[in-house]
């Protein structure tokens, strides 16, 4: 690939914490932020979930934000973590000539409109909030807090919304639209989804047991997770250390089911041999892979199938961190981005939590405890509804 | 590289799946429009069609439409921009939830909920296991698709792609956007849509699918040179963002032969489209679209599917024009303008074969 693009800041907010330091600190102390629902007004109390511990008025104080302004929470959050990277990457002080925001979300301002439907219907009362109910409000609502973007636009693909950000900011770059792009998702909890994978049946009362026999399902998590993108020449001629490669990626469609994945995973598998084609690397140099582990029986398997596919018999070490942080769905694959990144540069591979017993349906074993392994080559993977299935590999800078 | 749109259909409130508006426009004096459904069985099984939103049917059978006059058996992507999804079954499962309570929710309006439902629903039609991805940003939705389609053939990622600009305006958001001021009070005309002189538009529904790729098709209906996203720029901006596109691909502002403006008959936002046009020069054609199609979140998908649709036909004939009524023949390249409340801007440039 010509011309190679690196990653020069990152930022995170999650169940875990806000900022790289506190997931990594979770991570290493092998901490879940699944839990009893705290801000979400539901009556599934019974239901786990990964909630960002802030609520708004902190975050828009966080944020110097006058507590009067309309922000719904998905935006709030993004602007957190979007902050964490915009700021390593010293975006503002030395500002790229073209900046994208490139952002992944699903639920937008759904948690506010669900509270105000009936007033949306019948009166004039909250009014305000119709305009700030799409996907892409939140999305400028985040560009007019910094004040640094050129172009602005919102993908919403479900799970795999984050990764496909990546993979436009990143083709935006090479084609030279853009010279650096800030990409990633932003989703809050809200009840409209809560209930919607609840009717599904596949939310875990308990905390979830990704690629285990017993799994059941998975927790819902809320989350925002940036990376900031542009060329290796660009990066050194602003004089910013980059932190890792984006090395390849890409996108396939199951083309199976609307919520269900296919037998044999061809979406999955089709992501994760495109990444390896676009990265121009063997299945035998990935070191770890990120999976996207949801919980869910259909994920799990058709995953692990894909994965025995395209790596055979020498599967790489291998686990899903859902357990820690909950399915933070438009925002997990960037929340992992950042977690496979800080496992990247951190030389560990984080703990797939509560696994028991292998599947029947295929012969795999996730790393199950926090190991310390140098990592050249990892590669992050993100399904969504749709068979919407995502792949990419960062690989340390030679 | 020359990349070309090689189909169009559309299904829309002008007669569906043809060009009769290009003759015969029909026009609008409502403030709120449904599409002319076409039928669907030549797209749809009957039995999977009663099982369809109105937007999925739109979607596909647009997407079959623009496949089969492109003479293509499978797309290498299929992408789609959407301004609020599949707005019909979210309405449906928050409706539900707000009025019955959390504890007897069905998932079928859930699962066919999110944006991204359109794109999947065409690619397991269509068994198409490309490239799939959903655009949902407010009035720049549909560019940001062709934008995407554009990169990844300029990068040679894939050599043709299925984009779509596709939504639907339900009567409760419909009635949601009268209270923030989209649409406009009493019976509608041309004429006043023309005059601009208060606030708002009308509704139209947007289902538009394009067939864009490297090859130059027997039928191609135009060469797309560019597209450029654009946020909140100020005029020097966004002059400057024209004169890079013009430069970067060899042409002087007097080889625009015709501007295509996203104009709607709201006086604050026509207004920009306006200084727009007197900054290119005050003697380019403006042509619109939005007077016959009606106002959406994917309404731009209109704007060039009218001018490729033009450059084909090698005429923009004079109901499309806003600022004269002699036809312009035998165009040679247009430029579109959009903007969504002067928030997010987008540039397109296409060229005759």
């Amino acid at each position: 690939m010509a011309g190679s693009l690196v990653v020069t800041g990152m930022g995170i907010i999650s169940g875990l914490g806000t900022g790289k330091d506190k997931t990594l600190q979770a991570l290493f102390a092998e901490k879940s932020a699944v839990g009893p629902i705290k801000h979400l007004q539901t009556t599934h109390t019974d239901i786990p979930v990964s909630e960002v511990e802030m609520t708004d008025e902190e975050m828009k104080t966080a944020l110097h934000i006058p507590q009067s302004q309309l922000v719904t929470r998905t935006p709030l959050m993004a602007m957190i973590a979007a902050k964490e990277a915009i700021q390593q990457a010293h975006l503002q002080e030395n500002k790229p000539k073209r900046i994208a925001f490139i952002n992944g979300t699903t639920v937008g301002g759904m948690e506010k409109s669900e509270q105000f439907y009936l007033d949306f219907l019948g009166n004039e009362n909250h009014k305000e909030f119709i305009a700030a109910h799409d996907c892409g409000a939140g999305t400028d609502a985040v560009a007019d807090y910094f004040g640094i973007f050129d172009m602005t636009t919102t993908i919403s693909t479900a799970c795999s919304s984050a990764i496909n950000a990546l993979i436009i900011g990143a083709n935006l770059i090479r084609t030279g639209k853009v010279d650096a792009a800030v990409v990633g998702g932003t989703e809050c909890l809200s009840k409209f989804h809560l209930n919607g994978f609840n009717t599904l049946m596949i939310l875990d009362r308990e905390t979830c047991k990704p690629f285990s026999k017993n799994h059941v399902g998975l927790n819902l998590g809320e989350g925002a997770a940036y990376l900031v993108l542009e060329k290796a020449e660009a990066a050194q001629l602003r004089g910013v250390q980059p932190l890792c490669e984006l090395n390849g990626y890409a996108n396939f469609c199951d083309a199976f089911h609307q919520t269900a994945t296919s037998p044999n995973g061809q979406g999955p598998y089709l992501a994760m041999q495109g990444a390896l084609a676009d990265a121009n690397l063997q299945p035998s140099d990935i070191d770890y892979i990120s999976c996207h582990g949801t919980g869910t029986g259909n994920n799990d398997s058709t995953e692990g199938i894909a994965i025995t596919r395209v790596f055979g018999e020498h599967i790489p070490d291998f686990s899903s961190t859902k357990a820690f942080t909950g399915h933070t769905t438009s925002a997990a694959g960037s929340v992992e981005a950042v977690i496979s990144i800080l496992a990247l540069q951190n030389n560990f591979i984080p703990a797939n939590l509560n696994f028991s017993e292998k599947m029947d349906e295929v012969d795999i074993t996730p790393v199950t405890k926090t190991k310390r392994k140098d990592i050249q080559h990892v590669m992050n993977n993100s399904f969504g509804f749709g068979g919407n299935d995502s792949s990419c590999i960062f690989s340390k800078i030679k | 590289m020359d990349i070309f749109i090689q189909s169009a259909a559309q299904i829309s409130i002008q007669n569906p799946l043809c060009d009769d508006w290009f003759e015969n426009p029909i026009a609008h004096t409502e403030g709120y429009n449904r599409s002319i459904e076409p039928d669907y069985k030549p797209f749809i099984n009957p039995m999977a069609a009663r099982r369809m939103g109105k937007l999925i049917k739109r979607a596909i059978a647009t997407s079959i439409s623009a496949k089969q006059s492109a003479g293509l058996e499978q797309v290498d992507a299929i992408i789609t921009g959407t301004g609020l999804g599949c707005i019909e079954n979210t309405e449906k499962f928050l409706s539900a939830m707000v009025n019955e309570g959390e504890q007897f929710l069905q998932p079928t309006y859930f699962m066919q909920s999110t944006h991204n439902t359109i794109s999947s629903q065409i690619a397991l039609n269509q068994k198409c296991n490309g490239y799939n991805c959903t655009y949902s940003h407010r009035g720049t939705s549909f560019e940001s698709g062709l934008s995407d389609a554009l990169q990844q053939m300029l990068l040679g990622r894939i050599n043709n792609a299925l984009v779509g600009g596709h939504d639907e305006m339900t009567p409760d958001y419909y009635n949601m956007l009268g209270k923030i001021g989209y649409w406009k009070q009493g019976e509608l005309s041309e004429q006043i849509l023309r005059q601009s002189s208060s606030k708002g538009s009308f509704a139209g529904e947007t289902s538009v699918a394009l067939i864009v790729g490297t090859n130059k098709t027997e039928h191609a209906l135009c060469k797309l040179r560019d597209v450029d996203l654009l946020y909140k720029p100020s005029e020097t901006a966004l002059q400057d963002a024209v004169q890079r596109m013009l430069q970067q691909n060899n042409l002087q502002p007097s080889d625009i032969d015709a501007l295509m403006l996203g104009l709607s008959g709201d006086c604050e936002y026509d207004a920009i489209y306006t200084n727009f046009a007197n900054a290119f020069g005050k003697n380019t054609p403006i042509a619109w679209y939005k007077h016959i199609f009606g106002e959406s979140f994917t309404a731009p998908a209109f704007g060039v599917y009218a001018a490729a649709t033009c450059l084909a036909k090698e005429s923009v004939p004079s109901h499309l024009l806003h600022n004269q009524k002699n036809e312009v023949k035998s165009p040679r390249n247009i430029l579109l303008y959009n903007h969504f409340q002067n928030i997010d801007h987008s540039l397109i440039l296409l060229s005759k074969c």
